[in-house]
């Protein structure tokens, strides 16, 4: 049996991955991940202007960002309207900077960790699907939940055989 | 050359070491000026050149000094022009200075031409004077000779008083030293009258010179004893004018004198009165404004037999008003001719028909009771008509035909209709005492063109003519250069902007029209060079004109028309009365030297000094180049900022300035966005404020961790982020390197009075993200540049965006449209994942910040 795939091996250079910078609208945002939708990232990374990695935006926090007011003080009357969304606070909502609806970076791992360790961090912390990759200080990419999932599991079915 | 850059260039360089460095805004302001001395330069030569070229058009009087002058003073601007350019580039084009010499050489030559008085015989008898003598004997003189030598038809017995006798006769008296009529304007008339009495007079007085004096009596003498052999009764001859130039190209009909029946003993004072009536203010007048030059001034004169005619007249080869009809027109008087040239009483007039039994087609015959008649002692005077002749025809319907014979002969030799002097002697023998070429409308009066034509629909109806005239076509848009590949024949071409490269379909085109440009522009000077009617700064014929549509363009009145209007081009059409004249071929020659244009492309490999043949090619040359060089001094990096002044600004932008005379106004040492001058800089600043900006970072953020991203980044770039930015201003210039991230981008930008110096440049270079998304800017801000009419050069991240010659308010709003997308496009690489993202920007831009259309 031999070893399974390398961390650096899945990582996905940033420059195949969305980002933007932290004053990019929200509706910006949606637009790219619209546009990234078949290419399976769900995620945007933020920087600062000189290229700090500032935070995270996923499709969850965006949905929560848009989802109207209403529904949210009062559970039990989810809108079932698509009218309504258009109707809500949404177009507003939109027009706020990213920095308003990311998440803070919690987590990072370094391109020579273990995929295992990596599995590891994401399973520990609830919702995390993505983490940024470093290698000696720089922000080199991310891995993803999916590439790691897939790893794991290929090497369990292949020991199996 | 080379050796004179050396030095140049080692003169520089001892400057730069023996004497502390000037200031950058020093240095600045001198390159600047040079800047605007080859902007203020191109424009007085490109005005200079659009009148010089209207003259051609034939509805203006001008005389050679206005050629001479304009020519002197576009000489002094090219050359200072270039001395500008290298004192802006460092001596970068001095290979203009050989090109600028030869063209200045092709003009004084071509200025300098004149007809020397060929040296001859004083005198010189009609038997040995052909058509080619013209230079010697005058005109009408050549022509009397040749056709009494050539053709066989009776002339009077004669000789000429050559045109180099008339040059013995002014140098003698020293009169060329003491009429000087270059002093005089062709327009003013009491300068002319005066100048004309002086010279008179001092001609009246003057002196024949012995050598001359005896010439002219041989000659009589031999006259005398021809007249006495031939058994003629009267000694007496008519003196007559022949100046030099006269009759050849033009007729200067009835401007000098012509002495009848003179007796021997005043012969010499009528040779003076004739020469006297060269300056006539009348004749000053007519010479100057056709062009002659002083030196063309040259009167000989004929001595001809004195022809005691029992009928005269004047004949016409084919009838001068209306061209359809076929036939030859005589007018016969009673006695001498004077009185049916100068009008004084009802000729007889015969028609007849040129086919081959020449019908007598018309008579009229009034009744004349007076005629002019030799007096016996000399001199002419009124006499009665005799009574048997009143009422009578003055010829026989043979004589009629005879002479309708000669005028077909001489038709036929000079191949031109013929104005033709005859006179009948009381032996009944035909004498020809003057022929010359007949001026004929060819076309019906013109009826002047309606300012707006009732009855059709005017499309367009602004504009400025760049060159006059009417043509009509089918539209043909052109958007691109490529475009004109296709241009059909006879097509209209209708741009948004002007471009020299149209010269390539000029032949074809029957108009132009564009959007932009002005008559001063280096096209509108084509179209007159190719006289293509164009009509431009018509704002809105892109819009309104459609591919395919026929059209009438009027670019008199400055009217397009749907529609082909055929009566309206063809009074359009006219014919140049002047072309002939000396000073007609003089411009024109001149203008060969000055107007066509060789240096099209600037990318192009001829685009160099040594491929400029005229002063157009020069002044474009000199003005592309101007631009670049100056484009350059926001390049140097090591301004001192210690020599700008901080703007106050409430942008997250770190502004310094430099005024170059006019840019900023401020008492105190704080300057805000109210102290500015500058046109361009106060938009764009303006535009600037209106956009929303990054806000600050959030503060909150935890896990915040300071590592760079990007993999190429270098402390050099990483440098530039923190950059101030840097702004050269005067009061219609600007040249703006903005710091907004990692990229580099200048904005320079000219926005002035006249629309041929203003333009805005944009290059744009780099990026914080990786090539691919830096590219994908790149191409984001093209598009965006191209709707609004920017011409874009693009090499991956690199953008080179221009625009020129648009009015000061249009440059105004593309500077706008240029300041929302620098903020618009601050650090959007990063964002750029994919073309589409691209395509969906562009869409925002225009949607939200594009005001232009």
């Amino acid at each position: 049996m031999g070893e399974g795939k390398k961390l650096k091996d899945i990582v996905i250079p940033l420059n195949d991955y969305p980002h933007m910078p932290y004053w990019a609208t929200l509706e910006e945002a949606v637009v790219l991940l619209n546009f990234t939708y078949d290419t399976g990232h769900n995620t945007l990374l933020v920087f600062d202007e000189s290229y700090r990695l500032l935070g995270m935006l996923n499709q969850r926090k965006i949905l929560t960002g848009i989802q109207p007011r209403f529904a949210k003080s009062s559970p039990g009357r989810i809108t079932i309207e698509w009218e309504e969304l258009i109707a809500s606070s949404i177009p507003q909502q939109l027009k706020k900077p990213i920095k308003d609806f990311m998440s803070p970076i919690n987590t990072i791992v370094d391109v020579e960790d273990h995929i295992l360790k990596v599995a590891h961090l994401m399973l520990n912390k609830s919702g995390i699907n993505l983490l940024p990759v470093k290698e000696s200080e720089k922000v080199i990419g991310v891995v993803r939940m999916h590439d790691v999932f897939h790893e794991i599991t290929g090497f369990i079915l292949k020991a199996k055989k | 050359m080379r050796s004179l850059l050396s030095i140049f260039k080692r003169a520089k360089k001892k400057v730069k070491a023996t004497q502390p460095p000037l200031p950058d805004r020093v240095l600045f302001k001198e390159r600047y000026d040079c800047f605007q001395a080859v902007l203020s330069e191109n424009n007085a030569v490109l005005e200079m050149m659009a009148d010089m070229e209207e003259k051609l058009s034939g509805d203006y009087l001008f005389d050679m000094s206005y050629v001479r002058s304009n020519c002197e003073i576009m000489v002094e601007r090219i050359h200072n022009l270039i001395e500008n350019l290298n004192k802006l580039s460092n001596g970068k084009y001095r290979g203009l200075y050989d090109a600028f010499k030869k063209i200045n050489s092709d003009i004084e030559g071509t200025l300098a031409k004149k007809v020397e008085t060929p040296v001859t015989p004083f005198t010189i008898p009609f038997e040995q004077a052909t058509k080619d003598m013209a230079s010697s004997v005058g005109g009408k003189n050549a022509n009397l000779g040749e056709i009494k030598n050539r053709l066989n038809i009776p002339v009077p017995e004669g000789f000429c008083i050559s045109a180099y006798a008339f040059k013995r006769f002014m140098e003698h008296n020293k009169l060329t030293d003491k009429i000087v009529l270059s002093a005089v304007d062709v327009g003013d008339i009491e300068g002319l009258t005066r100048i004309s009495r002086e010279a008179q007079e001092l001609i009246m007085k003057a002196e024949i010179p012995p050598d001359l004096e005896s010439s002219i009596s041989n000659a009589y003498l031999e006259l005398s004893n021809k007249i006495a052999q031939r058994g003629g009764g009267s000694r007496n001859t008519s003196v007559r004018s022949s100046a030099i130039h006269e009759d050849a190209h033009f007729t200067f009909a009835g401007q000098y004198a012509t002495a009848l029946n003179v007796a021997s003993e005043n012969l010499l004072a009528k040779y003076r009165e004739i020469i006297a009536s060269l300056f006539t203010a009348r004749a000053i007048f007519y010479h100057k404004s056709k062009g002659f030059q002083e030196e063309d001034m040259v009167m000989a004169v004929g001595v001809v037999e004195m022809i005691d005619s029992k009928a005269s007249g004047v004949m016409y080869s084919r009838d001068p008003t209306e061209a359809g009809r076929y036939a030859i027109i005589i007018n016969a008087v009673w006695g001498l001719g004077p009185y049916a040239v100068d009008g004084v009483v009802t000729p007889n007039t015969y028609v007849v028909s040129r086919d081959s039994d020449r019908t007598i087609l018309e008579k009229n015959i009034p009744v004349q009771r007076f005629m002019l008649a030799c007096n016996p002692e000399g001199d002419v005077g009124e006499a009665k008509v005799p009574e048997e002749n009143k009422g009578q025809p003055c010829l026989t319907d043979n004589q009629i035909k005879a002479l309708a014979e000669y005028a077909l002969t001489l038709e036929k030799r000079y191949e031109k209709p013929q104005d033709i002097e005859w006179a009948l002697d009381q032996n009944n023998n035909f004498f020809i005492i003057q022929a010359r070429p007949l001026r004929i409308l060819t076309e019906k009066p013109r009826k002047p063109i309606p300012t707006v034509l009732p009855g059709y629909k005017v499309l367009i109806d602004k504009g400025e003519i760049a060159c006059k005239g009417v043509g009509a076509g089918k539209v043909y848009l052109i958007t691109k250069e490529e475009d004109l590949e296709n241009f059909p024949e006879g097509a209209v071409l209708v741009a948004k902007h002007t471009s020299p490269t149209f010269v390539t379909v000029m032949n074809k085109a029957s108009a132009i029209i564009a959007d932009v440009g002005s008559p001063t522009g280096h096209m509108a000077s084509l179209s007159r060079e190719y006289r293509v009617p164009t009509i431009l700064n018509t704002q809105v014929a892109m819009k309104t004109l459609e591919a395919g549509q026929e059209i009438t363009v009027d670019a008199i009145n400055r009217n397009i028309y749907e529609g082909r209007i055929d009566d309206l081009v063809e009074a359009g059409k006219k014919e140049n009365p002047f072309n002939d004249t000396a000073v007609f071929k003089t411009l024109t020659a001149v203008l060969k030297s000055i107007v066509p244009l060789n240096l099209i492309r600037p990318e192009s490999e001829n685009f160099k000094p040594e491929f400029c043949e005229t002063f157009h090619d020069i002044t474009r040359f000199a003005h592309e180049m101007a631009m670049g060089e100056m484009f350059k001094i926001g390049d140097s990096r090591d301004m001192r900022k210690g020599e700008a002044v901080k703007l106050e600004v409430k942008l997250p932008l770190e502004i310094y300035m430099i005024d170059l005379g006019g840019g900023v106004e401020s008492s105190s040492k704080k300057v805000t966005p109210d102290h500015i001058r500058s046109i361009p800089m106060n938009a764009l600043l303006k535009a600037m404020m209106t956009m929303e900006w990054p806000g600050p970072p959030p503060l909150n953020v935890k896990g915040f961790f300071t590592v760079i991203a990007h993999t190429t980044m270098t402390p050099h770039s990483q440098k530039l982020l923190w950059e101030p930015s840097f702004a050269i201003l005067s009061k219609e210039y600007m040249n703006f390197s903005i710091r907004l991230g990692y990229h580099l981008q200048t904005i320079e930008a000219y926005a002035g009075d006249n629309l041929n110096d203003n333009y805005i440049r944009f290059l744009f270079k780099g990026g914080g993200a990786s090539l691919d998304r830096r590219a994908r800017r790149t191409r984001l801000i093209k598009e965006i540049l191209e709707k609004v009419d920017f011409s874009i050069h693009r090499t991956g991240d690199v953008l080179d965006a221009r625009v020129t010659k648009y009015e000061k308010s249009t440059i105004l709003e593309k500077l706008s449209t240029l300041a929302r997308l620098t903020v618009f496009t601050k650090q959007l690489d990063m964002t750029l994942f994919n073309e589409a993202m691209v395509d969906w920007y562009v869409n925002e831009f225009i949607k939200k910040h594009c005001t232009e259309r």
